[in-house]
């Protein structure tokens, strides 16, 4: 495994020119567009830099829920079947898109390039939120959850065995996906990876409805519009810190339609039960939450199509800095509560 | 994270020569792939 050239992925890799790059300084970050909370993330592509596939993505659980050696020795052969074809004409030209420096982003030239400091690759989507934020462009059901989990829609792959399906339940079983499925297409786009199926997914417009998905099942393409459910694009950020603001030093999380109803609170509605409390909220008393307190209402709000929880409604609705008057159930009593929303620092 | 640690040290860089060659500089692997006709394996990883 450590003699890569004697491995079945080192034989492969032995057709590449291998390269790898560390410092984001002078990379085209619109041809190279990914989710730059990524660990290690790879690109397969000729000298002209038509992109074949990519390699790597996550979910909230782990840096390498959908990494395996099986899955990226696959990804590695089809890349060299692609490349076959592409010499030989076969494969079709892909519209390049309009290349993008990273010193096209003033703040990160100003806090890492100025400073010589490390162009940390999630330096660049957190700079160029910044940017859309000051510009009145942050669209933060697209900018700030850019990897949605298939296993929203009911999709769990076999992870060695690529984008081959191992179980189907909830939106994809009823319609009509089924185990040992290899996923081909996701909205449209050739997909030969998680990354590609995660990226698609990613393009995917926020308000949409439904996804066309292809996928071959025993050598016959089979087409599927899989009903998207509400919230298909959360995931749990809190992996990704650095990425999400506002800040507001809690954690919460959704409450049953039991657990609404006995408090008489909406069913429909984003309240949520407090389940941890940073200790810095007490320090710079952005807020007095408890654990088990119960957020009922954000500003008199209690329901907003995109949020489930309290949490989420503030990171959607709020600016760093912004205020907020919580309605908090806590033992019986009804409080009215102020909170204050925080940037982090090295935004600041 | 086991899976990420053991794709680092598979893919590690090493100057032994029955390893492979990584080179560290894109434009250049760029020339050397349009010279050889070979796809670029590109890997974008945080410095350890």
């Amino acid at each position: 495994m450590l003699s890569p050239k004697t491995s079945p992925l080192g034989k492969q890799l032995a057709n590449y020119v291998c390269v790898r790059v560390t410092r984001m300084d002078n990379v085209d970050i619109a041809l190279f567009d990914h989710d730059r909370n990524n660990t290690i993330y790879f690109y397969l592509l000729n000298a002209d830099e038509q992109i074949y596939m990519r390699y790597g993505g996550r979910d909230s659980r782990s840096a390498d829920s959908y990494l395996s050696m099986e899955s990226l020795a696959l990804a590695a052969q089809k890349g060299l079947d692609l490349h076959a074809a592409y010499k030989s004409g076969k494969l079709a030209n892909v519209e390049r898109v309009k290349p993008m420096s990273p010193r096209e982003i003033p703040l990160l030239v100003s806090r890492t390039f100025a400073q010589g400091s490390c162009v940390e690759c999630h330096l660049i989507s957190d700079f160029q939120n910044m940017h859309r934020e000051q510009d009145g462009k942050l669209d933060k059901l697209v900018h700030l959850f850019r990897s949605p989990d298939l296993r929203t829609i009911g999709i769990e792959l076999d992870v060695p065995k690529g984008l081959e399906v191992k179980a189907v339940s909830g939106p994809a079983l009823q319609a009509g996906m089924m185990p040992g499925d290899r996923i081909a297409k996701w909205n449209g786009l050739p997909v030969w990876t998680f990354a590609d199926a995660q990226l698609a997914y990613d393009k995917v417009p926020r308000a949409a409805k439904e996804v066309p998905v292809v996928v071959d099942r025993a050598g016959r393409e089979q087409t599927l519009t899989i009903a998207l459910p509400a919230r298909w694009w959360w995931t749990d950020t809190r992996w990704r810190q650095s990425s999400i603001e506002p800040r507001s030093y809690f954690e919460d999380q959704p409450m049953t339609a039991d657990e609404k109803q006995a408090l008489g609170l909406p069913e429909d509605g984003f309240a949520s039960k407090v389940k941890y409390v940073a200790e810095i909220a007490r320090s710079t008393k952005v807020h007095e939450l408890e654990v088990g307190d119960v957020i009922a209402a954000v500003d008199g709000v209690q329901r907003d199509g995109n949020a489930h929880t309290a949490s989420l409604y503030l990171i959607l609705k709020k600016t760093p800095g912004d205020s907020a008057q919580l309605t908090v159930l806590r033992g019986g009593k009804r409080l009215e509560m102020p909170l204050r929303t925080v940037r982090m620092s090295f935004r600041k | 994270m086991r899976i990420l640690i053991l794709m680092a040290f598979a893919l590690g860089a090493s100057a032994q020569e029955d390893e492979l060659f990584w080179y560290d500089n894109y434009k250049e692997a760029l020339k050397v792939a349009k010279e050889t006709g070979k796809p670029i394996f590109l890997e974008y990883r945080c410095e350890p």
